[in-house]
């Protein structure tokens, strides 16, 4: 055994190389930070890459078994997207020729089937020779032992425990050690859906719900993650808060009599003009709102219990959550003065101010790169752009130790590793999303 | 009656009979669910001689709910290229959002966005235009939009 140093694999610019340590290693070539020491000769990262071309090959540096185990979970989950869906007879009944192949391995007995979409894999292994075969097509085995397979998109979390037993095998390893296994099989996934020659091997078994490169918890490809961050950030951008029962029973309330000045006035809502004499003797209620804006009582509750804010200049009853600045002041001649309780913004992440670009209280951008995994470490890779001043880039930096080459309106990387095996991915987006929100409004 | 209808009733007799404002003209509203009007820009701008077609559409708690209003996108009518307005028609406006009030009447929505087009400088579409479209619900108001700036 040499005592040199060993050599590091990067995963980005798959270059050979030492690292720089500052302090965490870095590829020297693209400063990229999924790096690794390439230590055990039986466990060598430049195998998977070789080996991600050709999923049929011999070699099993990442452990075809678990690709394959991975991918029929996948299928099989994919296949059967409903509790209710019965049985083998919804299949397309379709036969595919048979992949086989052989290799050396440990028993095993992995079957597993998609019953409705006419496949099945099987993988057989006995403890004395080499033997895999992979079925596709056909009808379900009857031989499974995975009981009805799962009815149901799985988690990633479940994807990792469902991992085959590997019991008195001497094989302590509870990582699949091809460490973009899973970005392989994402891009094999995606790739028969978008690729120009269809190159998914298994044609015709892409599980329906799958189309938009989502599927689950899962992504295929970097337009749905996308899609999923878009959806966090949609969903979390500012919904407006209700007036509270209690608000909204204390507003002043009126009863129209002759003489009254209000009747010269109209209901900004109905736009209908207050009247003595209506068929419905509600519409003879007017609520007079602390900015003085009357409105019908039935047609200002219903406006206050989706919106606590009066309709004509935007007074809020409650406190709105705010995005931007100028136009957060009640229109018109009003002044922000107005606001009932003091805080002009509710602080915290459950209500985290609305997103977008070119407003004032942004922070920074940020966009995810990449994401790549292996089971037991999930690292997301997102740029920041710190498109602010030199504070903000500080808050960053407190915030962020770990990012080093932070500069004002320049971009940077940020690395988010993930080493909880049993994490979703939802969790992992909305770490994310956090911290998005961190760096749009936190200072 | 719904309210939406009755309201909706008000703006039509209103509409017809004190005329729409310029650029802006009642193409149909033969319900008071979907309502088109055409658009166009007056004057010096990047949209001269092009008229765009509105679409509304009007659930029964309007005015209290926003109408979900798009650009018409067929063969007569395409939607004008313009950063808030995605190639399906669909717009990122605030007041169609987080800022409608009931205040606002169908009138009120083609104004601000006749002059959302007349004040645009730059005609792209807006820059996740794909994306967007890609994946876009058929009701803009299932969208829920990041608003992109405050100029509109």
């Amino acid at each position: 055994m040499s005592t040199r140093e060993p050599m590091w694999y990067c995963y980005e610019c798959h270059s050979e190389m030492r690292p720089l340590m500052v302090p965490d290693p870095h590829c020297a070539s693209c400063n990229g930070t999924f790096v690794e020491k390439m230590e055990n000769p039986a466990d060598d990262p430049r195998n998977f890459q070789a080996q991600a071309a050709d999923p049929t090959g011999d070699e099993d540096p990442f452990g075809p078994r678990d690709f394959l185990f991975g991918l029929s979970t996948l299928l099989n989950a994919g296949g059967m997207p409903s509790q209710n869906r019965t049985g083998p007879s919804a299949g397309t009944g379709q036969s595919f020729p048979e992949r086989g192949q052989t290799l050396g391995g440990r028993a095993t007995n992995t079957t597993t089937r998609g019953t409705s979409s006419g496949f099945s894999i099987r993988i057989d292994r006995t403890g004395t020779g080499p033997a895999r075969t992979i079925i596709t097509g056909g009808a379900p085995t009857s031989d499974s032992n995975g009981g009805n397979g799962q009815a149901r998109i799985p988690l990633l979390s479940e994807f990792v425990q469902r991992a085959p037993p590997r019991g008195g095998l001497g094989d302590e390893r509870e990582m699949i050690t091809g460490p973009l296994m899973f970005q392989y099989l994402i891009n094999m996934l995606s790739q028969g859906r978008n690729g120009p020659g269809s190159e998914f091997p298994f044609p015709g078994m892409m599980p329906p719900g799958s189309e938009n490169g989502r599927w689950g918890d899962y992504v295929f490809n970097q337009d749905a993650l996308d899609q999923i961050i878009s959806q966090l950030m949609e969903n979390s951008s500012s919904h407006p808060v209700p007036a509270t029962e209690e608000i909204i029973n204390n507003l002043p309330k009126d009863t129209l009599s002759p003489g009254s000045p209000l009747l010269q006035k109209d209901c900004a809502v109905c736009k209908d003009q207050f009247q003595l004499n209506t068929d419905d003797p509600a519409e003879q209620v007017v609520v007079t709102l602390p900015c003085k804006h009357p409105f019908h009582e039935p047609c200002i509750t219903p406006w206050l219990k989706s919106s606590g804010t009066c309709p004509v200049c935007r007074y809020e009853l409650v406190p709105q959550p705010h995005h931007g600045g100028a136009n957060n002041t009640p229109g018109g001649s009003s002044s922000s003065n107005n606001r009932p309780n003091g805080p002009s913004s509710p602080s915290g992440s459950n209500s985290p101010p609305q997103g977008g670009h070119g407003q004032s209280s942004i922070l920074a951008t940020c966009s995810i790169l990449w994401v790549a995994t292996t089971i037991t470490v999930i690292r997301i890779r997102i740029t920041i752009r710190v498109i602010a001043n030199e504070s903000r880039a500080q808050a960053v930096r407190r915030h962020r130790p770990d990012v080093t080459s932070l500069e004002v309106g320049t971009w940077t990387w940020i690395s988010l590793t993930f080493c909880d095996t049993t994490i979703e991915m939802k969790r992992i987006l909305c770490t994310i999303h956090h911290l998005y929100f961190f760096f749009q409004h936190q200072v | 009656m719904a309210v939406s209808t009755r309201r909706l009733q008000k703006e039509l007799t209103e509409i017809t009979t004190a005329g729409t404002p310029c650029g802006i003209t009642l193409l149909k509203a033969d319900d008071f669910q979907t309502w088109f009007l055409t658009l166009e820009v007056l004057g010096e701008s990047l949209y001269q001689g092009e008229v765009f077609a509105l679409m509304f559409r009007f659930d029964s708690q309007y005015p209290i709910s926003s109408p979900a209003v798009q650009f018409v996108n067929d063969e007569t009518y395409q939607p004008p290229i313009h950063p808030h307005v995605y190639s399906n028609g669909h717009i990122c406006a605030s007041i169609l959002g987080s800022e409608w009030s009931p205040v606002l009447s169908v009138i009120a929505v083609c104004i601000t966005l006749q002059s959302m087009l007349a004040s645009c400088k730059d005609k792209t579409r807006p820059p996740d235009n794909d994306r967007y479209v890609a994946h876009a619900p058929d009701n803009p108001k299932k969208t829920r939009f990041v608003y992109h700036d405050d100029e509109v």
